[in-house]
């Protein structure tokens, strides 16, 4: 909201009292001061010019050609310029921007020649000058309009604009107009509020026109009959206040209307009362299927619950939001109804909510406005008018219809609740002074302050008692309250337990395994999901999405690292992501009827892909695996059973959708983690199936090489630690044997695996695999498995001899898997 | 043979020899198996009697007198070698570390774990909340009931629904925590609540529809404003490593009363900057007493309990510690954003 300085000093005194320091304090005592500007500081750059000559332009018919003199702010040279305004004349005191001088929308003056004849300078248009929408001629200064001086102080224009943060006025309906921050300012400086006279000018004993109420959602309705009333310009005054807080000024009708809103925050409208109905005002509830044209030209569908100011049966304004086309005020009306209204803030907040129609009247009334007003306001407007036009007429008294009730109350304050909200104790003496000066009545009351409450301040600010300790501690200054120390009980802590696990993997993943982390968006693109194949649902869905198509709220983490891949990838050789976050599942809602939520660790490791020569354990899918091993171990996990994609899982029921391949995932490329004694895999790595990284876009020179895995950190958390355990150190020397066995394709690693254990009949201390080899030379469909292998005793040193029967007794194994120990 | 002759020659060759494998061949040559020295012990029992015990004592004096001059020059050699070496001639010290690849921590981590420790520290606990939140939890235990105009600066995303469930929204701050501290924890307690939240927003460098906050929550007996004031300044005091002048003002937020905003002095400027847009102050924190319809709403007797509340926007405390220019780079997955933390 805007505030003008010179508008806030028709309340309350302001000398020696700079429009930055009322920023200040306002700031520091009631709302946010969002910042000060001069008003229209253009004006003090044009100055007055007087028309001394002026003769057509010799070339142009339309042109004229003048010679101002500037006054001391010219040169001594009257300035010769060409105009184009019908209206100049010599003898005229104008607006004069001279070369240099720079104009609103950044037009800055310079010398030009118009059709042959040097101008320097401009003489401006109200409209030029933002002063209004007038371009028809240019603005005539008064005759007494000291030429040479800026038109802002030779026509007394100097003001500050104050924008104050809507927000933080929400709760205060009494603070959307001058007259209600003026009370403030008067409260902070201890200055008295000026008085105005809101009692009504006389009314003539006609019949008050007639309003019926039908719907409770108007509390009170108030009608002024006016007659003789004419839509006159306003004067500078009333112009310039309205234009420093960015209203454009109209008529005296239209501009008294605004000025009383903005001076009491009060919204009114006027009727041409001779367009109404003889049945009078009739406020009620719009039905089904009705419509209303409202001033903006539009047709408006409107539904039962808006309220509608109807002329006998025909709306004629959407009640506290905008009026109607029908009984507009025109340029010939003098017959007017001035309707000041107060409405159910709820209603007016719901109706122009729906019809994305927000006033400066539906932001008053939605912040539940003093009943007691209307009457007030009425008679604001009234005098006002009258001393523009002594001659209007007011032939009826007030109209006054509505159950309103003023809810002003009273309220007990204890002064030692202050003293403990605050933190300090303030003398009685203070807490009366402040609360006086804001408006409330104070009456002490043994230990306790009874407090009246003021109707402007009753209808939903100030409700409870901490309401008062705000306004005392906001007038005393929270600044001045003394900072204090929380102390507590010191008790033995227990750390959040996934917060904790959260935080080892992230450390693990970001070092060890160097892959960066990334944060995204918990939205997914519907179109996306869909052109990815990635959109099985059910999805938790956005009814409102911010950006079209941005609406399903992911199930799970996985896929958002799959929507940059293809730039990451474009960017970079080898991409390592991982990212912590929580995936959500309607089907499984709780029973506050939200969606269950997962916590998700979702990892991708894309890049080049391996050469043809690459070693077996090269494709990021083996050392994804491996940074996962390395992840458990590090988090003392016991290690998990590592099984197949599909199929049936340890511990599992068959058929459980569980043990599906996941949609992302290729077919059989791909391991599971499952510990002893959970339903689900807690952990699934994958090669990227290949029909998606087409579809991410992974191809041609981007194909790539991509291993993903989701874990749950669900399951992490209940996973069964590793004990803690030791190995004594070896006593006697191992031996170091390299066997390699030559299979069919299809035999596992984890065949022969078991059948080196076996063999080495209890000395084997470690297996593992070092190299897969399949070549020509194995002949087709067979490979080779290597493994480093360690054989070692607790009680003697190992001999060659040993070293050959287990050799031997491997043979053996391995032919009864159908494969053979390779010599060499 | 004369072994005094032998033995100077042999001393001779091993000063001029300034290799090692040379070396090495001339102590072969003399001491080896079949070296001067075998030859000589050798010759030793055609010899007289009488001349065989001087000539086995000379062999090996020879023998040691070879070894030991191998020795001395060996040693030499190497030190020879090693003084070589430290004083190797032009070394460039602009040539720059070869790059060891690493991986990150994303900023947002960063900082909220800065502030997680610190609170940690002051017994404060540390809480996680559903981001697809009930409208009792996102706004109505927060004193903000269905048609109230604070709803409209929350420009929140609502959630589809499908029959009579309660209405669902994404939540619009982390302030639905402080409820389910209070629900979860029993008083006198301490919690903040970092996490995600979203605003239907347009959006562009500075704005953001999912953005971070941190909220907090302090809940005990005869809480003050100025226990407020204490505790804002020592957690400003963490993320600043340094005492700034606070300022609390009015500031309107239905869930606290009386509500606050608090700024502090820019820490980038003293006369005005961008950061603070010439105020010299920047907006960091609303804050104030937790109102006593939520202590109600969360199931606490506002008779007995009082407390305060703050929120804190660590997107913004991120886009300030590290100067980012641009708050979408933080939910971007750029990897050249990634990478430089």
């Amino acid at each position: 909201m805007l505030i003008s300085y010179r508008w806030l000093a028709r309340h309350v005194d302001l000398s020696n009292i700079s429009a930055e320091q009322l920023g200040d304090d306002l700031t520091l005592s009631t709302a946010e001061v969002e910042g000060i500007e001069p008003f229209a500081p253009h004006l003090e750059d044009v100055v007055v010019g007087h028309v001394t000559q002026r003769v057509p332009h010799p070339d142009a018919d339309k042109l004229s050609v003048c010679t101002v003199d500037a006054g001391a702010a010219g040169d001594g040279t009257p300035l010769t310029i060409v105009c184009g305004a019908p209206n100049v004349d010599a003898g005229q005191n104008i607006a004069l921007a001279r070369v240099g001088c720079v104009l609103p929308g950044d037009f800055k003056i310079k010398k030009s020649k118009i059709r042959g004849v040097e101008s320097r300078g401009m003489i401006c248009s109200l409209k030029e000058l933002e002063l209004g929408d007038d371009h028809s001629g240019i603005w005539v200064l008064p005759a007494q309009a000291p030429v040479g001086e800026a038109v802002a102080s030779a026509l007394d224009m100097r003001d500050w604009v104050i924008e104050i943060d809507n927000k933080s006025l929400t709760h205060r309906p009494d603070l959307w107009g001058h007259r209600g921050i003026a009370r403030e300012v008067a409260a902070i400086y201890e200055r008295p509020l000026l008085p105005l006279d809101l009692s009504l000018p006389e009314t003539g004993d006609a019949a008050p026109f007639p309003i019926a109420i039908e719907s409770d959602r108007c509390p009170r309705y108030t009608g002024l009959a006016i007659d003789g009333a004419r839509a006159l310009p306003s004067p500078a005054w009333l112009r310039n206040l309205l234009l420093a807080v960015g209203q454009r000024p109209f008529d005296q009708l239209v501009d008294l209307s605004n000025f009383v809103m903005l001076d009491l925050g009060q919204p009114n409208h006027t009727f041409d009362r001779s367009r109404l109905s003889a049945e009078g005002i009739v406020v009620r509830q719009a039905r089904q299927g009705e419509t209303i044209q409202t001033l903006d030209g539009e047709e408006r569908k409107l539904l039962e619950t808006d309220l509608l100011i109807c002329s006998g049966d025909e709306p004629v304004a959407l009640a506290g939001i905008m009026g109607g086309e029908g009984s507009k005020v025109g340029e010939d009306t003098s017959e007017l109804l001035l309707e000041v209204a107060t409405f159910a803030p709820a209603t007016v907040r719901r109706t122009s909510s729906r019809l994305g129609l927000r006033t400066d009247a539906s932001a008053r009334f939605e912040k539940s406005l003093d009943p007691t007003l209307p009457a007030d306001a009425a008679a604001h407007y009234a005098r006002l008018l009258s001393e523009l036009q002594p001659e209007v007429r007011f032939p009826a008294p007030l109209s006054d219809a509505g159950q309103w009730q003023d809810p002003a109350h009273v309220l007990e304050l204890r002064p030692a609740a202050v003293h403990t909200a605050l933190g300090k104790t303030l003398p009685d003496g203070e807490l009366t002074s402040i609360l006086t000066r804001l408006g409330f009545g104070v009456e002490a009351a043994g230990e306790l302050l009874r407090v009246s409450v003021p109707s402007r301040r009753a209808t939903k600010d100030v409700t409870i008692e901490r309401d008062l300790i705000e306004e005392i501690g906001r007038l005393h200054r929270y600044g001045n309250l003394p900072e204090r120390t929380l102390l507590a009980e010191v008790t033995p802590f227990q750390a959040d337990p996934r917060r904790a696990l959260v935080r080892r993997i992230q450390d693990r993943l970001a070092g060890a395994a160097r892959f960066h982390e990334t944060l995204s968006y918990s939205f997914m693109d519907v179109g996306w999901l869909e052109r990815t194949g990635l959109d099985a649902g059910p999805w938790v869905t956005l009814a409102n999405p911010g950006i079209e198509g941005l609406s399903r709220v992911r199930r799970a983490v996985l896929p958002s690292l799959f929507v940059g891949l293809e730039r990451a990838r474009r960017q970079r050789g080898d991409v390592r992501l991982f990212e912590v976050g929580k995936g959500y599942l309607p089907e499984h809602a709780g029973e506050d009827g939200q969606p269950r939520e997962v916590h998700q660790l979702a990892l991708v490791w894309a890049g080049t892909p391996p050469g043809k020569k690459a070693r077996w354990d090269e494709p990021r899918l083996h050392r994804l695996h491996a940074v996962l091993e390395d992840l458990f171990a590090s988090l003392e996990l016991a290690a998990p059973c590592w099984g197949p994609l599909a199929g049936e899982q340890p511990g599992e029921q068959a058929g459980e959708q569980d043990g599906e391949t996941p949609i992302w995932s290729h077919p059989a490329r791909g391991f599971r983690a499952h510990w002893a004694g959970q339903d689900a895999p807690a952990a699934t790595v994958a090669e990227l199936d290949p029909r998606l990284a087409r579809d991410l876009g992974l191809a041609g020179e981007l194909a790539s090489d991509v291993a993903v895995a989701e874990i749950s950190i669900d399951a992490l958390l209940v996973a069964p630690p590793r004990p803690p355990s030791y190995r004594a150190l070896p006593r006697y020397p191992g031996l170091e044997l390299d066997v390699a066995a030559a299979l069919d394709a299809g035999s596992s690693a984890a065949s022969v695996d078991e059948a080196i254990r076996k063999a080495g009949k209890g000395l084997v201390q470690d297996v593992s695999l070092f190299d897969v080899y399949a070549g020509p030379n194995l002949g087709a469909g067979k490979k080779s498995l290597a493994f480093h292998v360690l054989l070692q005793s607790d009680t003697r040193t190992l001999t060659d001899k040993d070293g050959s029967k287990f050799l031997g007794r491997l043979e053996k194994g391995l032919s009864a898997l159908g494969g053979e120990l390779r010599k060499g | 043979m004369d072994i005094d002759t032998t033995l100077a020659e042999a001393r001779e060759r091993i000063r001029a020899c300034d290799d090692a494998a040379a070396l090495k061949a001339i102590e072969r040559e003399m001491v080896g198996k079949d070296g001067v020295v075998s030859a000589l012990l050798a010759s030793i029992p055609s010899l007289p009697a009488e001349e065989r015990r001087a000539v086995g004592q000379g062999a090996n004096q020879l023998k040691q007198a070879v070894l030991d001059a191998v020795a001395e020059r060996t040693a030499a050699l190497e030190s020879s070698a090693v003084e070589a070496q430290r004083g190797a001639g032009h070394f460039d010290a602009s040539v720059p570390a070869p790059a060891v690849e690493r991986g990150s921590l994303h900023p947002l981590t960063r900082v909220t774990r800065e502030l997680e420790d610190q609170f940690l520290s002051m017994g404060y606990h540390v809480l996680d909340g559903p981001e697809v939140e009930t409208d009792f939890y996102n706004f109505e235990a927060l004193n903000i009931p269905p048609d109230h105009p604070a709803r409209d600066s929350q420009d929140t995303f609502f959630i589809e629904r499908e029959g009579e469930g309660p209405e669902l929204v994404m939540r619009t701050h982390t302030s639905p925590v402080q409820i389910r501290a209070m629900q979860r924890l029993t008083p006198p307690f301490r919690a903040i609540a970092p996490g995600k939240t979203f605003r239907n927003e347009s959006v562009d460098a500075s704005h953001e529809h999912t953005f971070h906050q941190m909220e907090g929550i302090v809940i005990g007996e005869d809480i003050s404003v100025g226990h407020l004031i204490g505790a804002m300044k020592t957690l400003l005091r963490g993320i600043f490593n340094r005492d700034l002048d606070v300022r609390l003002r009015p500031g309107y937020f239905p869930f606290v009363e009386p509500g606050f905003e608090l700024d502090a002095r820019c820490p980038f400027c003293e006369t005005g900057c961008s950061v603070c847009k010439r105020t010299t102050w920047i907006e960091l924190l609303p804050c104030g007493l937790v109102h006593p319809a939520v202590l109600s709403a969360g199931g606490l007797d506002p008779e007995r309990w009082s407390g305060f509340a703050f929120g804190l926007g660590l997107s913004r405390l991120v886009m300030l510690r590290y100067g980012i220019d641009d708050v979408r780079h933080l939910l971007s997955g750029d990897l050249r954003f990634l990478e430089q933390f």
